[in-house]
């Protein structure tokens, strides 16, 4: 049942994404139906899950790492199900009329409402990673919807590298929590969840993911610029779902996380500083959809602060479905504003409360949501944050209501662009569907701020699925202390509105230190590869010789034993042959003339084979002679075409002493390793063995032509094979020299 | 069984020398193409169900039983390396017919196409350590002759750094052949494996350094990569592909195989440690570098051999068996990458990201096919690349080894870096100036064909992870004894 449903969700996004311009109409539906079936089934399970019975399901995967897709519908996951599949049904009708060519988008918040759903429902901790990552890249194939503009990609990624990095970091903290938990399933690591240092480093890494996903400070950059999408999916993503994924998953994890002082001190004190830093820019900002982008940011640290103490789950469950239905209708009110009027700037709207009406009484509710008026939503959640935290931490209630002042100042200045003399006209009004869908959640938002009741059951599950209590949410507290709070933050909050607090000048310090991060990092990798990979063949040679010399010449220094019976020479003929062809290599190195130097390589390969005859292998030196004597002729016949001498580089790569001082060091080297090797055989080697059998069972004298013909034969076939694709390979080289020629 | 082991080296060298025979007469030369792919994976995968159900198949080649001879034997690891190997070299094979042109010079492609093959093939079923040299060879002359085949100067320029660097690794190769007859008195490595016991151990790890830095240099790791992303970029595209899935793999199989059949003593190495870290950093830093889809690929290889490596490093059964699945999976997506990049050169004339743009808009097919192997490169699930990743990371955090960890995982993320500069230069936006071609080319049907039936393999590694892996366990688990058991 619960990945069918996640699977409809991808199912519709694959046959909008195939078909979807073709099926038209019908399109519309298609992108509807999974939104609906999978709140229609979540309301059906709902008792059973509001009693504490989740309904599990299970796939599995890859077994031996722990990989399963887990699925698990309790009291937290309904929850936020219920938010992805409502509000994203009404973002999704609003996309039908507000986009102009809708069947791409609706496709991608099909997909995205997949993944976020998966996200919700899974009970495992590299099931829920999967459905996270896929949240992340469709939230940047989302920003840079419009891909035309640099703006968007760059946005895109932003949101791509900062989400992705805390994800992986948070991917190490998932193996190393299942690995001291023994399990990857939550539902078992809750029920008897570990503890020790190495849960702390897990918890510590798995915050990585929570905070930047759910945008806190220092992360939070990426929010803002997210806004380049497409207005529904702000709505969708960056307001009502995928950003509370962070908050979501430490409600998940809260009971092994809530103890931690760790866990709680880190989620604080992000939170504090977000709502403080959110707040802020969102009075800084003029332009509408931004405004709301920090102003989600600030809801998020809220929601942050909430979620790290058991006395405010029950609450941040409340303010995250609260924030959901205002916050969406809120994007989507400037979605209508914008497509409107053309402009989303503050400074150029005032009076619309005449031209759009319809869209002023949406606002004007989903705003009082926001900002906390009684008879919402907002308020509700907000006062029974306040309650708890005045019981528990007044200090921390101080911060919050402190946020919500900044809160309310900026939702008085949005609502500024309905009010005041008229400035841009609107050159038409929004859709009624527009207008419909936006009203339902803000009328949601009333509705629930009167009779709580079933959020109060909702958040109460959740709570306790977390291992925390339930809380009451009346809709109207009465005369207490965090009343007086709530009340005193509206009126404050009211005054501040008409601070001059003047517009941002230049990008958002966020913003910038991301950029300074990738251009420093783009840079280091290309000054650093400029060093690895220069492009000169001397020293990559010199690198690999030294590497030769380095790794196992360290091993030789350790292994040289002066192998005993070593005779210097054993005849004086063999010295001399030897000398003769040592001193030939050396001249090679000195002549400059290129048949010179041929004729003193041939000495070197003549003297080898003098070495094989007096060690008694005729049969070896028979076949070296010949090796020697067709190299020879070869390099006389390429000679004349090439020039006399060899060209001495006026400033080689490799200058002339690291050149000697590698030579030697390699000749040392592999003489070195020989005598060490050859001094340490225990067995008789298998040459004992050719020597015996090769006249009796491979009928010749010669052992070497036994060998290559026979005993070895496969290794003499792989060889002939090479030869030939040699000869190949140089009628193609030349083929491609007559080409150049003939052009 | 035995026949099935000989197959995939015999048929492609044969199918060489009739391609050959028969130069000039491409349908001909394609007819015995097809033949030869469809034999010899038909053998692999043959060989691959009687090793898994019936064990290590040995055969002992010119009825010289080893050490006198040479064996050739396949294990779990031989086989499920070889079947991934074919299935490449069919898909590729398949590309190559498909492209348009210049038909004078795949007249050469064929038979030395085939012998790359059974290069290939001979380094993974031998048993014997000279005989791996010379399917190095073999593999490397064929890729000698691939890459400067009709080659311009400038090619040619560019290869010169491969061929000299390859013989170079050959001589040290032939150096470490003899250290080990000279210290041991065979070359046949079960024979070794047992008389390795008794050679000193400052011996023994001599010859084990010696290997390695010699392997090192086949499989591109760090400091010995350079010779790569200098070479692969600049050749045809089918070249590049095959070369990119199979050549530096056949070189971390040698690490893999050298590590736990002959020097398995050792046990976990902190110098392949550090290995594997700087080698991915210093791939993918070069990755994310460049401005050429090829040549961000090419970086590419060298980074994810540091994952492989450090598998072989950790040296624990989960590790080992991370880097048998890691490379199953990343054969077949770096091979894929590699086709789409060059179907993106062959449609647009150019793999430069300055000059290409928008071919999400004009080109969905290939951003449809590229976007699964590009977020399964970067290890993003529910790729195949993921499962990869995460093997190794659980195995290194089992392990304790906490900063290879670290390391990784920020490389994964600069690896997603670089997919992002391709898939935003090349596929969203506009190209910065004129289009390379004027007029617009039709992907032509047999490559695209091939590459998406690549990409395809590549999610099913993916869709099939879970048994996969769990062979990989078992591959893993058997590898040490694996070629000293005689199979009937």
């Amino acid at each position: 049942m619960i990945p069918s449903l996640a699977l409809s969700f991808f199912a519709a996004a694959a046959l909008l994404a195939g078909f979807g311009r073709r099926l038209r109409r019908t399109a519309v539906w298609l992108a509807l139906a999974p939104s609906v079936a999978a709140a229609a089934t979540l309301l059906a399970h709902a008792p059973r899950v509001l009693d504490g019975e989740p309904v599990r399901e299970s796939i599995s995967w890859v077994p031996s790492l722990g990989v399963s897709l887990e699925f698990s519908l309790d009291g937290a996951a309904l929850a936020m199900g219920l938010v992805v599949s409502l509000v994203g049904a009404a973002i999704l009708a609003y996309t039908v009329w507000y986009q102009r060519d809708p069947i791409p988008l609706l496709g991608r918040l099909n997909l995205f409402a997949g993944a976020m759903f998966g996200l919700t429902v899974s009970d495992n901790l590299f099931g829920l990673f999967v459905f996270w990552e896929l949240t992340t890249i469709v939230s940047y194939s989302l920003i840079a919807y419009d891909d035309r503009s640099p703006d968007a990609r760059k946005a895109g990624v932003h949101a791509l590298f900062v989400t992705a990095l805390g994800g992986l970091v948070m991917l190490v903290g998932f193996v190393v929590l299942g690995t001291e938990a023994g399990t990857y399933r939550i539902s078992e690591i809750a029920a008897a969840p570990p503890s020790g240092p190495a849960v702390t480093a897990a918890l510590a890494l798995v915050l990585a993911g929570v905070l930047t996903k759910s945008a806190q400070v220092p992360f939070h950059g990426w929010l803002p610029a997210a806004m380049a999408a497409p207005t529904p999916a702000s709505a969708f993503l960056h307001a009502a779902t995928m950003v509370k994924a962070g908050v979501f998953l430490a409600i998940r994890l809260a009971p092994v996380a809530m103890g931690n002082d760790v866990w709680q001190g880190v989620l604080l004190t992000a939170g504090i500083a977000t709502m403080a830093v959110g707040g802020w820019a969102a009075l800084r900002e003029r332009d509408l959809k931004r405004i709301l982008a920090y102003g989600t940011v600030a809801q998020l640290g809220l929601l942050t602060v909430l979620a790290a103490s058991e006395a405010t789950v029950a609450a941040s469950v409340a303010l995250l479905l609260a924030h959901a239905g205002f916050k969406a209708a809120l994007f989507m009110v400037v979605g209508s504003i914008d497509k409107a009027t053309g402009t989303r700037d503050i400074r150029e709207l005032g009076g619309l409360r005449r031209t759009l009406p319809g869209t002023w009484v949406v606002a004007v509710a989903a705003a009082a949501s926001m900002a906390g008026i009684p008879l919402t939503l907002g308020f509700v959640a907000k006062e029974a944050a306040l309650d708890a935290l005045l019981a528990a931490s007044p200090a921390i209630a101080a911060a919050v209501a402190a946020g919500a002042v900044l809160t309310v100042a900026y939702t008085t200045r949005i609502l500024g662009v309905f009010w005041g003399p008229e400035r841009t006209a609107p050159s038409s009004s929004p859709a009624p569907g527009m207008t419909a869908a936006a009203a339902l959640l803000a009328a949601a938002g009333v509705a629930f701020g009167i009779a709580p009741g079933p959020v109060e059951a909702l958040s109460g599950s959740a709570a306790r699925a977390a291992g925390a209590a339930a809380v009451a949410l009346p809709a109207w507290p009465g005369p207490k202390p965090a009343l007086w709070l709530s009340l005193g933050s509206l009126a404050a909050g009211w005054l501040a509105a008409l601070l001059p607090i003047g517009p941002r000048r230049g990008t958002a310090a966020a913003s910038a230190a991301f950029d300074a991060t990738v251009d420093g990092v783009l840079g280091f990798a290309r000054r650093a590869t400029a060093v690895l990979q220069n492009g000169s063949l001397p020293v990559y040679l010199a690198v690999i010789l030294a590497t030769v010399v380095a790794v196992p010449g360290a091993a030789l220094v350790t292994a040289a034993a002066s192998p005993a019976g070593l005779v210097p020479a054993e005849s004086w003929l063999q010295a001399a042959v030897g000398a003769a062809a040592a001193a030939a290599a050396v001249g090679l190195l000195a002549l400059r003339n290129r048949l010179g130097a041929i004729l003193l390589l041939g000495v070197v390969g003549y003297g080898m084979a003098g070495l094989f005859a007096l060690q008694g292998a005729p049969d070896l030196a028979l076949t070296q002679v010949l090796v020697e004597t067709v190299t020879l002729v070869v390099f006389a016949l390429v000679l004349g075409r090439l020039p006399e001498r060899f060209d001495r580089p006026a400033r080689p790569a490799v200058g002339a002493p690291i050149r000697v001082a590698l030579a030697l060091a390699v000749g040392v080297f592999v003489t070195g390793a020989m005598l060490s090797a050859a001094a340490g055989r225990a067995d008789a080697p298998v040459s004992e063995a050719y020597l015996e059998r090769s006249l009796d069972e491979g009928y010749g004298r010669n052992v070497v032509n036994v060998i290559l013909t026979d005993f070895r034969a496969l290794d003499t076939f792989g060889e002939i094979a090479v030869v030939a694709t040699a000869a190949i390979g140089v009628a193609g080289l030349a083929a491609g020299i007559r080409g150049r020629s003939e052009r | 069984m035995s026949v099935a082991a000989l197959l995939p080296i015999a048929v492609p060298l044969v199918a060489a020398g009739l391609s050959m025979a028969l130069l000039g007469r491409l349908r001909a030369q394609r007819a015995i193409g097809i033949a030869a792919s469809a034999a010899t994976l038909t053998a692999a995968v043959w060989l691959l169900i009687g090793v898994h159900h019936g064990g290590p198949v040995t055969v002992v080649v010119g009825a010289w039983e080893a050490p006198i001879g040479i064996s050739l034997v396949a294990d779990r690891l031989s086989a499920v390396l070889l079947v991934v190997a074919e299935v490449m070299l069919a898909g590729v094979l398949a590309f190559a017919m498909g492209r348009r042109g210049d038909e004078r010079s795949m007249r050469f492609f064929h038979p030395v196409y085939h012998v790359l093959a059974a290069g290939v093939a001979i380094s993974f079923l031998t048993g014997d350590l000279f005989t791996l040299f010379v399917g190095f060879e073999v593999m490397l002359m064929a890729s000698y002759v691939l890459l400067t085949h009709r080659a311009d100067a400038a090619r040619v320029r560019s290869t010169i750094t491969y061929v000299v660097v390859g013989l170079v690794a050959s001589v040290f190769f032939l150096v470490a052949i003899a250290l080990t007859y000279a210290a041991t008195g065979t070359v046949d490595l079960a024979e070794l494996a047992s008389r390795l016991d008794t050679v000193p151990s400052s011996v023994r790890s001599l010859l084990a350094l010696t290997t390695l830095v010699v392997f090192g240099i086949k499989a591109a790791v760090f400091p010995l990569f350079f010779w790569l992303p200098d070479s692969y970029p600049a050749a045809p595209a089918p070249v590049t592909a095959i070369f990119a899935g199979l050549l530096t793999k056949v070189g971390v199989y040698a690490i893999l195989r050298t590590r736990t059949l002959l020097f398995a003593e050792d046990g976990p190495s902190e110098l392949l440690l550090v290995v594997a870290g700087a080698t991915m950093v210093a791939g993918v830093l070069g990755a994310i570098a460049q401005d050429d889809i090829k040549r961000i690929l090419s970086f590419h290889i060298v980074s994810q051999i540091g994952y492989m490596i450090m598998g072989i490093a950790l040296f624990t059964a989960a590790s080992l068996a991370a880097t048998v699945f890691y490379v199953v999976h990343h054969i077949a997506v770096k091979t894929s990458l590699f086709l789409i990049g060059g179907l993106i050169e062959d449609v647009e004339g150019t793999g430069s990201l300055r000059r290409i743009g928008g071919l999400a808009r004009s080109r969905p097919l290939l951003a449809a096919l590229f976007l699964p192997a590009a977020l399964s490169l970067a290890g993003l699930p529910p790729f195949s690349g993921f499962v990869a990743k995460l093997a190794l990371v659980e195995a290194g955090v089992s392990a304790g080894s906490w900063a290879i960890v670290g390391v990784s995982v920020t490389v994964s993320l600069l690896t997603l870096v670089s997919m992002t500069k391709i898939w935003n230069g090349a596929f969203l936006g506009e190209p910065e100036g004129p289009p390379a071609v004027a007029e617009r080319r039709k992907l032509p049907v047999l490559s695209t064909a091939a590459a998406a039936a690549v990409v395809a393999v590549g999610l099913a590694v993916a869709a099939v992870a879970g048994p996969l892996l769990d062979y990989a366990g078992d591959t893993a688990a058997g590898l040490g004894a694996a070629v000293v058991e005689e199979a009937p």
